[in-house]
């Protein structure tokens, strides 16, 4: 079936409050999975994605269609107020990836389990300690399964220059993860040693 | 190997692991560049490995759906009521000042007539 433009569903949610409620089905997984993985937990993604809905029904009248997807501007709604609850949270512990189902795991052993999630909590938290655009890009592209074309749509850049993000990012995550597995071979030598 | 090179082939080894291989047939990388390269090829790997779709809970997404849409009524009933606000008070200002122009015009036409009967009574001769 024919499924409706986004502009033509804006347009109608201005008149037609149920029009918003289509809008927020088809986004709402994308926009729980960006907020997921930018803070680490279910809760506060939970929180975060209603503010981030909350704020774009009270601006949907204002709202201008300029040629970029509607997503664009929910990611953008989203973005700003994962940066405020990260300043509002500058100060607090950082909270491990909760719930996350290693859908990838296909062994039952307890302790291979407990090492891939290890690893994937070591990864994701190094993730979490790039800047914003650089998260953004990976949820996009690993998690959303994006083009790098659609990428450069929603964050309003060239494809070029995604690319070169692309290539910078895996390169500052990778100096970041040695560094951090060298830190933790000089404090298990240190240990052992001891 | 150039940077714009580099970037262009971690660009489609992603493209291929998101399910679109025919990214990388389009342009060929020797078995150098894949050599040079590996360790980022197994990053993106992991990444996409650990980075899964996750999903919110049913019943969130059901009240959060709700309660937006309750609250978009509102907001439209609430616009529509300033809009209907400000049209009559547009309409009662009109009517206002239709009226104050007439009772002016009523006003200024009793006080030329004045003027007038004043500037004829001193004309008058007198005795």
């Amino acid at each position: 079936m024919h499924e409706e433009s986004d502009s033509a569903l804006i347009a109608r949610a201005k008149e037609d409050p149920e029009v918003f409620g289509l809008l927020y089905e088809r986004y709402v997984g994308n926009i729980y999975n960006y907020i997921y993985y930018r803070t680490g937990n279910h809760h506060d993604a939970e929180d975060l994605t209603a503010r981030t809905f909350y704020r774009a029904l009270k601006h949907i009248s204002r709202y201008e269609d300029r040629g970029a997807p509607f997503s664009a501007y929910l990611y953008r709604i989203a973005h700003n107020v994962v940066a405020n609850w990260h300043r509002d949270h500058s100060r607090r512990q950082i909270i491990p990836f909760d719930n996350l189902v290693i859908m990838t795991l296909e062994r039952d052993e307890p302790a291979a389990a407990a090492e891939v999630k290890d690893e994937q909590e070591v990864l994701l938290q190094a993730v979490r300690r790039l800047p914003p655009e650089r998260q953004q890009l990976l949820i996009l592209k690993f998690v959303e399964q994006m083009s790098n074309a659609e990428i450069a749509e929603v964050m309003e850049r060239t494809e070029g220059a995604i690319k070169s993000l692309y290539h910078r990012t895996l390169v500052t995550l990778r100096k970041e993860l040695t560094n951090e597995e060298n830190g933790r071979e000089e404090t298990t030598g240190r240990t052992s040693d001891e | 190997m150039n940077e714009e090179r580099v970037a262009e082939v971690l660009a489609v080894h992603a493209e291929g692991l998101i399910g679109r291989p025919e990214a990388i047939q389009q342009i060929h990388v020797t078995d150098e560049e894949r050599g040079r390269l590996a360790p980022l090829f197994q990053l993106a790997e992991r990444l996409h490995q650990h980075m899964q779709p996750v999903h919110p809970s049913a019943t969130f997404a059901r009240n959060l759906g709700q309660e937006l849409v309750n609250n978009a009524k509102r907001q439209i009933m609430l616009t529509k009521r300033l809009r209907r606000a400000t049209l009559i008070g547009a309409a009662a200002l009109g009517s206002l000042l239709s009226i104050a122009s007439v009772v002016g015009a009523i006003i200024f036409v009793i006080v030329r007539l004045r003027e007038r009967t004043h500037a004829r009574a001193i004309q008058a001769p007198t005795g």
